[in-house]
């Protein structure tokens, strides 16, 4: 049972990998972390690719290595083996300035905690990703001001992060991830300190971002309302990916899956 | 597609834009800056305040050289005793502003490793964060020099006018001034670049997710 899914999967990507081009690619992935003594095996040999498009979540118990199959994805950490490309680009072979170019061009980050520089107007939060591609600030400023509206904040573009809740906080993030158009949005848990109705209302945004922008959004979550809008779910565990489902697959077994 | 060439094109900021990035940001974190500007200020006013009593000390047994020169032997190794205690005072006056200084710079860089981070997830390569802090250091350091020196001799003066009456004004030679107000600016502005200097490098060699990471 649990198998067929993951076969079917496998020849799938073998047969797109000829026709569709994926934004990211993990290829055998190791990570081991050394805890005084210990060694922790985080991620033990993955495999994973995201169509450029797709909306993929990825679920896992806390301790499973989904972090840290996150931040491989992301460009935040390197694999100790294994190759991770974003956009064909292996990162492990970029220099400490080619990484921070892909990180400021082609990924976006959610963070769970929103990571907002606090002391800073929404406005400037959102020009400071522009800032560090080098656009001229008049520009900066007139697209900041467009993504803020977009994601709904028009009216607060110069209210200051505590100022606002933690809805719009989050809104006030996924506007900073979007500043530079990237390929990918990497949010991790990204309602997890959301009420149910803002979370709600951010993973709509987000998956509205998705269709109408066409970037690849990639989350880590708990929630499992995030699952109904994903086109795909990794499930994680003991650092292996135990098997892909896709909606379709999903919604059959959701009584299944509510146990799990 | 995206091929390397296009990642070769990476222009780092220019200088001026982080200078105005760091001006904004101490200016919004105006208290916090102000707290290591002050401890800057007092290790630099003790420093200068103890260079400027020496100053006159020296002066004023040189004025009465020839009643020491007449005096016991006794009076003369106490006068001795008296300079190396002297010399004592300004290295200790040294180490003081060198642990204050060192510890409010550690402070203000590692309280901002999640905000380092996160700037690093946004794109900020390695120099720009130690550039950041850097400028910030050298801003930080010049004003708190500046003030430090300034209280410090004030403070010799105002002590120095009960010690001494008014004679005090004519006590000091105007280069030893220049030179006690020129030595206590550089070693404060010195000693606050260098105490930036390591936290500000570790912290922007810092991978994203450790510096996210971190709990302080």
């Amino acid at each position: 049972m649990k198998q067929s899914p993951e076969k079917k999967e496998t020849a799938e990507q073998a047969e797109a990998s000829l026709s569709t081009n994926y934004v990211v690619r993990a290829i055998g992935v190791k990570k081991v972390y050394t805890m005084g003594a210990e060694k922790v095996h985080a991620l033990r040999g993955v495999d994973f690719a995201v169509r450029r498009g797709e909306y993929i979540s990825i679920m896992g118990p806390s301790g499973s290595g989904k972090s840290t199959l996150f931040n491989m994805i992301g460009g935040l950490d390197k694999p100790n083996e294994g190759q991770v490309y974003i956009d064909e680009v292996d990162i492990a072979a970029l220099n400490p300035v080619e990484l921070a170019w892909l990180r400021c061009h082609k990924v976006g980050y959610i963070f769970q905690t929103y990571n907002l520089i606090t002391v800073a107007t929404a406005l400037d939060n959102v020009m400071l990703p522009m800032t560090f591609a080098g656009m001229q600030q008049a520009d900066a400023q007139d697209k900041a001001i467009k993504i803020l509206e977009r994601v709904g904040l028009g009216e607060r573009v110069l209210h200051k992060p505590l100022q606002m809740s933690g809805g719009q906080q989050q809104r006030v993030a996924i506007a900073r991830a979007l500043a530079n158009s990237p390929s990918i949005i990497l949010a991790d848990e990204p309602t997890a300190n959301l009420d149910k109705k803002t979370g709600l209302q951010i993973i709509n945004l987000l998956k509205e971002l998705n269709m109408t922008e066409g970037v690849s959004i990639i989350t880590a979550t708990h929630d499992h309302k995030m699952l109904d809008i994903s086109d795909r779910i990794a499930w994680v565990r003991d650092g292996q990916i135990e098997k892909f489902q896709k909606r379709s697959e999903l919604e059959i077994k959701e009584g299944e899956m509510h146990v799990q | 597609m995206k091929t390397e060439n296009e990642i070769m094109e990476i222009e780092s900021l220019p200088l001026g834009k982080i200078i105005s990035i760091t001006c904004k940001g101490i200016k919004i974190r105006i208290w916090r800056s102000l707290i290591v500007v002050s401890g800057i200020v007092l290790a630099i006013a003790f420093l200068s305040y103890i260079l400027c009593s020496d100053g006159f000390a020296q002066n004023v047994s040189k004025a009465a050289g020839s009643i020491v020169e007449q005096g016991s032997p006794e009076k003369i190794q106490e006068l001795k005793d008296q300079r190396v205690q002297t010399y004592w005072m300004v290295g200790l006056a040294i180490l003081i502003s060198f642990v204050g200084i060192v510890n409010a710079m550690l402070m203000s860089v590692t309280e901002r490793f999640r905000e380092i981070g996160t700037m690093k997830c946004l794109g900020a390569i390695d120099s720009f964060v130690l550039k950041m802090f850097l400028i910030e250091s050298v801003i930080e350091g010049v004003i708190g020099a500046l003030l430090g020196v300034l209280a410090g001799i004030l403070i010799a003066y105002v002590e120095g006018v009960f010690t001494y009456g008014s004679g005090v004004w004519s006590l000091l030679p105007l280069a030893w001034l220049l030179g006690v107000v020129a030595f206590s600016f550089v070693t404060g502005v010195i000693i606050t670049v260098v105490a930036a200097l390591y936290p500000a490098r570790e912290a922007s060699k810092m991978m994203p997710v450790v510096a996210l990471r971190a709990e302080l």
